[in-house]
């Protein structure tokens, strides 16, 4: 054991200055990427097919093994050159659903996980509880209750009714109390209470704690839930193809849908073209959150 | 007093704010959509390419504005069948015939006057039009399965399904996980003499079940040893059938004129035959329909009524949607135009006695039935049994 | 800050105020009424010292029960009415509809142009028949012949009315539509009707609705069909016209629910299957996440950002294109699994009870561990490093330090997210449905349920068959399952105790 040169931190962080043995290495971070690979081929095995599929002039999503035996850029052609299928009007209406629902949900969900985790009320299990209940009701009608009450809404305010995206955004505004809430609440709950009251000491209300001090530090998931309510908006279709009626209105998922949705003119590949572009923006999200989700802010904050 | 100010300031922002609204609202509200008629018409998105122009031409002609909506076809039906009592459906919406047993039951369709132009269409196009003695469906389009040959692989069309077998592979879609394609095996069910129901002239009768009599038996042993040599196979799905036939694998493909497209785009030089039979008697195709159905609830029943029959159910017009969309016009004097394409004329040849699938509500629940029973013989469950009960289990699904 | 607020509350005040405005105007009195009280609730709320909560929860909870709770009430209404195939719309529609189908034309009669006509009488028909002769009508006048301007074989116009052009027809359209005039003095001889505008047919009705009795008669038979409560017009002998419409029921369609056969036998092990689904979807996308957030939480790993990516790939794509892909991968004799990476093997992973079962265990642990991952790692940026090196330092192998430490600093956030998790698989109908449809199914069994149907895909079967849907049996299945579900997950909270922790 050379150890001589290697520096431990007091925190057990060690930095590269030793040799580098390969035994250790394996043991400490080698099998790491171990898991990784393996966990690469599970991952984008399935999706190599969506991949083949988008370059496959055939068509087909499942037809062949022999993956990319054909390839061809015609799907990505087609996407892009059908105006009764405005893709990118689709790609433009779904990052502003999908990003101003994200950012509604954090806000929405961060308000009412601060009250359930730092206040004391009556009611406050109460409502715990009956957010989390009502989102385990099977949605099997909610596409006719929300056809009706979007068309009532209709009748008096067109503007945020039927065929409007401030309509579809509400419509998924009712889902963010909810699951989110409740991940919000728990981490929440782990900031502990001193820096509130320290806070209160110095003289801050309210808001200003909870504006300048709490959401700083529960940044790792408030990244987390708007990324999964990023990615839940942008594949959703039951809702949005109620409400959203011209072509130029609608979202990814309700206009991808349509290309496949009949299965003896079934467009697979353009499908998995789109599909594939959907996909970037989500990865470019985490991308950039990524920091915020395991930047530790927490941890140097709550000393 | 901070607060009380506060309020009033907010209460002058909420003022000032309604008035700016109010005066908006009633700036740009009524006026202009009672002059023209506009006819809001679901069409299926794969289809509306070909209906552009013909609305297009509509409009110049009439001043009635023509709104096309894509939808999805999965959701089509249920859309409409939901928002129609709303009043909020479209006027008029695309459909396939057999949807007609569970609209009209649920009254969401509007009969129209169609009795005049009964023998400018085609036999099946009219007959599938009819449910219950009236007529619901401006049809449009048939469409039916036959056998598409690769000439190259096979120059010759094969009269019987041994001499096929014997020259070259043969597909035909199956739904997969065991479950074979009742509506792709339903040719060969007829060469041996077992239709689903039998019929009179006035089309189906429901209370005549012939799927379980002797052909039926015939047609299940004969299907337990096609499944069993392999030849027609529940896992082979239409993806696979597709890409077998395209990547030149097999010869003849049992498919639908939806699939022709795709194959003359992969450089393959296609024929249509007829269906060769495995019994004895022709092995005759179901037709499907497709047309446009009249909301009962639509607020434009004239002008809707003025579209579908006097427009859409012209032969112009039904020569031109055959120029976009390559689908066997409903009208006579239409698909004899459509004629001078080889394979459309090839898929009329083989429909010349094709029959309607039955549109009843019950059906759904047939088609369920029907492909468990196919897959369980393909897969080696003992036929008589197996379809002796698929014969049981439809009688009571029709009995409801 | 305060004036921030104001200016919300402004514009708040101002949506509200012109909200009532148009709701007054169209007389939706209730909804006024709901949106004025809403209002000033917001603005007590907002300025008011107490009610601090509040201030937190209103705007989530009011779109919460906008939005999730009349959907909720929606269905649990709908599990109290006959609404489905046959019982669509409302009983004006029922009856509009079985008129116009009743509506027959009378055999080979002849189609007549038409030019409509008006009067300060109001509508009428001025008719041309196919020899040319004209004709006027009107609802309360039978046809008579007068002269007429005519114009190309079409009379056109005729003295004391006033023709509709087209366009007039079309603003009128309801009214034309509806305009029935007498062939001749003798009503059974049919009326005439105009469908288009410009051409008429006669028409009688195999039914005659008498409104005053609520009655329907057949024409032919004197068959006579009475509302009899059931919403549907129904005959003495027990015949039903359909359409009928939407009434609500009380408790019959619970009282079908566990009455069902089709549903009876298999109802135990299909529960069974759904309980063991869901726990054990949630226990291995929960390890699996977990497990892989430690993994990658590792800061002296490279590539942990590449890693990361292409982990939430199988979240990034739509649920029912993986799930076609897996049901693909997996076909028995053409899947890449059997095939290419068993090396022809032909087995049964959709197909057999078991295996199947297997296969939608394993498919969702591949659509839902990237949720799980991203949670968790999340999660374990709220245990403070300190502790973890603290316990280091004392000595604790890296085993127990993720058990007594990492793992119940974990479940706090967590714990939650898999009750809810739980719940979801509970009802996840779009697996099941798009990867094994419930099957494999046993042909010669009585009943249509599969080896991998759950609770609600079955509810799907029995409610939905073929083209027949019943909604409101479904919605009162479903009332059930939520029922049976919600007791599971708030025992489950029990257990956890974290409400109790923390209260």
């Amino acid at each position: 054991m050379s150890t001589t040169r290697s520096i431990t931190t007091r925190g057990g962080e060690t930095f590269e200055k030793r040799p580098f043995r390969f035994g250790r290495w394996l043991a400490e971070t080698g099998w790491r990427h171990l898991v990784g690979v393996v966990l690469i081929l599970f991952c984008l095995f399935p999706l190599a097919y969506v991949l083949s599929a988008s370059l496959n002039p055939a068509g087909t999503l499942t037809g062949s093994n022999a993956l990319f035996s054909n390839i061809g850029v015609g799907a990505y052609e087609r996407l892009f050159s059908d105006p009764s299928q405005p893709f990118a009007a689709w790609f433009g209406n779904t990052m502003l659903v999908a990003s101003i629902t994200a950012v509604a949900t954090v806000f929405l969900g961060a308000l009412a996980a601060y009250s359930f985790s730092r206040m004391r009320f009556t009611g406050r299990r109460f409502g715990l509880m009956s957010i989390v209940l009502i989102q385990m009701f099977p949605q099997l009608l909610a596409v006719v209750a929300i056809f009706l009450l979007m068309n009532a809404i209709s009748d008096w305010f067109p503007a945020i009714g039927i065929n409007t995206h401030i309509g579809l955004i509400m419509v998924y505004m009712g889902g963010a109390l909810g699951v989110n809430t409740y991940l919000m609440y728990g981490f929440f709950n782990t900031v502990p209470k001193d820096i509130d009251e320290a806070a209160k000491i110095d003289g801050a209300g309210h808001a200003r704690i909870f504006f300048t001090i709490i959401l700083r530090l529960v940044a790792p998931i408030l990244a987390v839930v708007g990324l999964l309510s990023f990615i839940t908006t942008t594949n959703e279709f039951v809702v949005s193809s109620i409400v959203l009626i011209d072509p130029e209105k609608q979202t990814l998922a309700v206009g991808l849908y349509k290309l496949v949705s009949n299965p003896n003119y079934a467009d697979w590949g353009a499908f998995s073209a789109g599909a594939i572009i959907a996909a970037l923006p989500v990865v470019i999200l985490f991308l950039f959150l990524q920091k915020y989700i395991v930047g530790g802010l927490t941890a140097g904050a709550v000393k | 007093m901070v607060k009380s100010r506060s309020l009033m300031a907010a209460g002058a922002i909420a003022t000032t704010a309604v008035l700016a609204l109010v005066g908006c609202s009633s700036a740009d509200g009524g006026a202009d959509d009672a002059e023209t008629t506009t006819l809001t018409v679901w069409v299926d998105a794969e289809r509306v390419d070909a209906l552009k122009d013909v609305a297009k031409a509509y409009e110049d002609k009439t001043d009635i504005k023509v709104d096309l909506v894509s939808k999805a076809n999965a959701e089509i039906k249920d859309d409409f069948t939901q928002q129609a009592p709303t009043g909020k459906g479209p006027d008029i919406v695309m459909g396939a015939h057999d949807w007609l047993g569970e609209l009209v039951t649920n009254g969401v369709v509007a009969p129209i006057e169609l009795a005049d132009k009964q023998d400018e269409f085609l036999e099946v196009a009219y007959e599938a039009a009819t449910y219950e003695g009236q007529q619901y469906l401006l049809p449009y389009g048939v469409e039916n399965i036959a056998v598409l040959r690769n000439t190259e692989l096979v120059p010759e069309a094969k009269a019987t399904f041994d001499e096929m077998l014997a020259a070259g592979t043969f597909v035909v879609e199956s739904d997969g996980s065991g479950l074979a394609n009742p509506y792709h095996l339903y040719p060969f069910q007829t060469a041996f003499g077992a239709p689903v129901f039998g019929s009179d002239e006035n089309g189906y009768d429901t209370t005549d079940l012939q799927l379980g009599n002797e052909g039926g038996l015939a047609f299940a042993q004969w299907l337990a040893a096609q499944g069993a040599a392999g030849v027609i196979d529940t896992e082979l799905t239409g993806d696979i059938a597709k890409e077998r036939f395209l990547s030149g694998d097999a010869a003849f493909w049992l498919t639908g004129p939806w699939n022709v497209g795709v194959a003359v785009d992969a450089g393959i030089d296609v024929a249509v035959d007829p269906i060769p039979t495995p019994g004895t008697e022709a092995a005759q195709p179901f037709a499907g329909v497709k047309g446009f159905l009249l909301n009962e609830q639509s607020k434009n029943k004239v002008a809707a009524n003025d579209f579908l029959v006097n427009y859409l159910g012209t032969v112009e017009v039904q020569n031109a949607l055959f120029d976009s969309g390559k689908v066997l016009p409903a009208l006579k004097e239409s698909a004899d135009y459509a004629a001078s394409d080889e394979i459309v004329a090839g898929f009329r040849e083989v429909g010349a006695d094709a029959v309607p699938m039955p549109a009843a509500p019950a059906m759904g629940a047939v088609w369920e039935f029907w492909g468990i029973a196919e897959g369980a013989i393909l897969n080696g469950e003992d036929p008589v049994a197996t379809w002796q009960k698929l014969a049981a289990d439809v009688e009571a699904a029709i009995a409801g | 800050m305060i004036l921030l607020k104001i200016v919300a509350l402004g514009i708040v005040d101002a949506i509200a105020v012109y909200a009532l405005f148009v709701l007054v105007l169209s007389d939706e009195w209730l909804v006024a009424g709901i949106v004025a009280v809403v209002t000033i609730a917001v603005n007590w709320i907002y300025f008011s010292h107490r009610a601090l909560p509040a201030k937190y929860l209103t705007p989530g909870v009011l779109f919460l029960l906008v939005f999730q709770v009349f959907v909720v009430g929606y269905t649990a209404y709908v599990g109290f009415t006959n609404y489905g195939t046959g019982h669509n719309s409302d009983k004006a529609q029922a009856v509009q509809a079985l008129m116009s189908s009743a509506r027959e034309r009378v055999p080979d009669s002849e189609t007549y142009k038409v030019t409509v006509v008006e009067s300060l009488q109001g509508l009428g028909m001025l008719v041309t028949d196919p020899e040319g002769d004209a004709y006027l009508g009107a609802p309360d006048s039978p046809l008579e012949r007068v002269d007429a301007v005519m114009e190309g074989g079409v009379a056109v116009a005729v003295d004391g009315w006033t023709s509709l052009s087209f366009s007039d027809v079309l603003k009128r359209q309801s009214e034309v539509f509806d305009l029935e005039v007498p062939f001749s003095s003798d009503l059974n001889e049919g009326v005439l009707r105009t469908a288009d505008g410009s051409s008429a047919n006669i028409y009688t009705s195999r039914l005659v609705y008498d409104d005053v009795a609520d009655t329907m008669t057949n024409t032919a038979t004197g068959e006579v069909f009475a509302d009899t409560g059931e919403g549907a017009f129904v005959s003495e002998s027990g015949e039903e016209l359909l359409p009928g419409w939407r009434i609500t029921v009380g408790f019959d369609n619970f009282a079908r629910a566990f009455g069902e056969e089709s549903i009876r036998d298999p109802l135990i092990s299909v529960t069974l299957w759904t309980i063991v689904f869901a726990l054990l979807s949630v226990a291995s996308t929960f390890f699996l996440g977990l497990f892989l957030a430690i993994v990658f939480n590792y800061k002296r790993m490279r590539g942990r950002k590449f890693y990361r990516i292409v982990m939430i790939l199988p979240y990034a794509f739509p649920a029912f294109l993986s799930a076609l892909i897996w049901s693909g991968m997996l076909s028995e004799r053409y899947g890449f699994v059997n095939q290419v990476l068993l090396g022809g093997a032909e087995i049964p992973w959709l197909t057999d009870p078991l295996l199947a079962k297997f296969s939608v265990l394993f498919v969702n642990l591949w659509l839902g561990f990237p949720y799980m991952f991203l949670i968790a790692t999340g999660a374990l940026q709220a245990i403070p490093d300190d502790v973890v090196e603290a316990a280091t330092v004392d000595g604790a192998k890296p085993w127990q330090v993720f058990r007594l430490i990492k793992l119940p600093l974990l479940l706090v956030t967590m714990a939650p997210i898999l009750i809810s998790s739980f719940a979801f698989n509970f009802n996840n109908f779009n697996l099941i449905y798009m990867l094994t449809g419930g099957g494999p199914r046993d042909a010669s069994a009585a009943v249509n349920v599969g080896a991998t149907d759950i609770l609600i895909s079955m509810v799907y079967k029995v409610a939905f068959t073929g083209q027949f849907r019943d909604y409101g049996l479904a919605s009162a299945f479903t009332i059930i399952i939520f029922i049976l579900v919600a007791v599971i997950s708030i025992v489950s909270f029990r257990k956890t105790r974290m409400l109790e922790d923390l209260n």
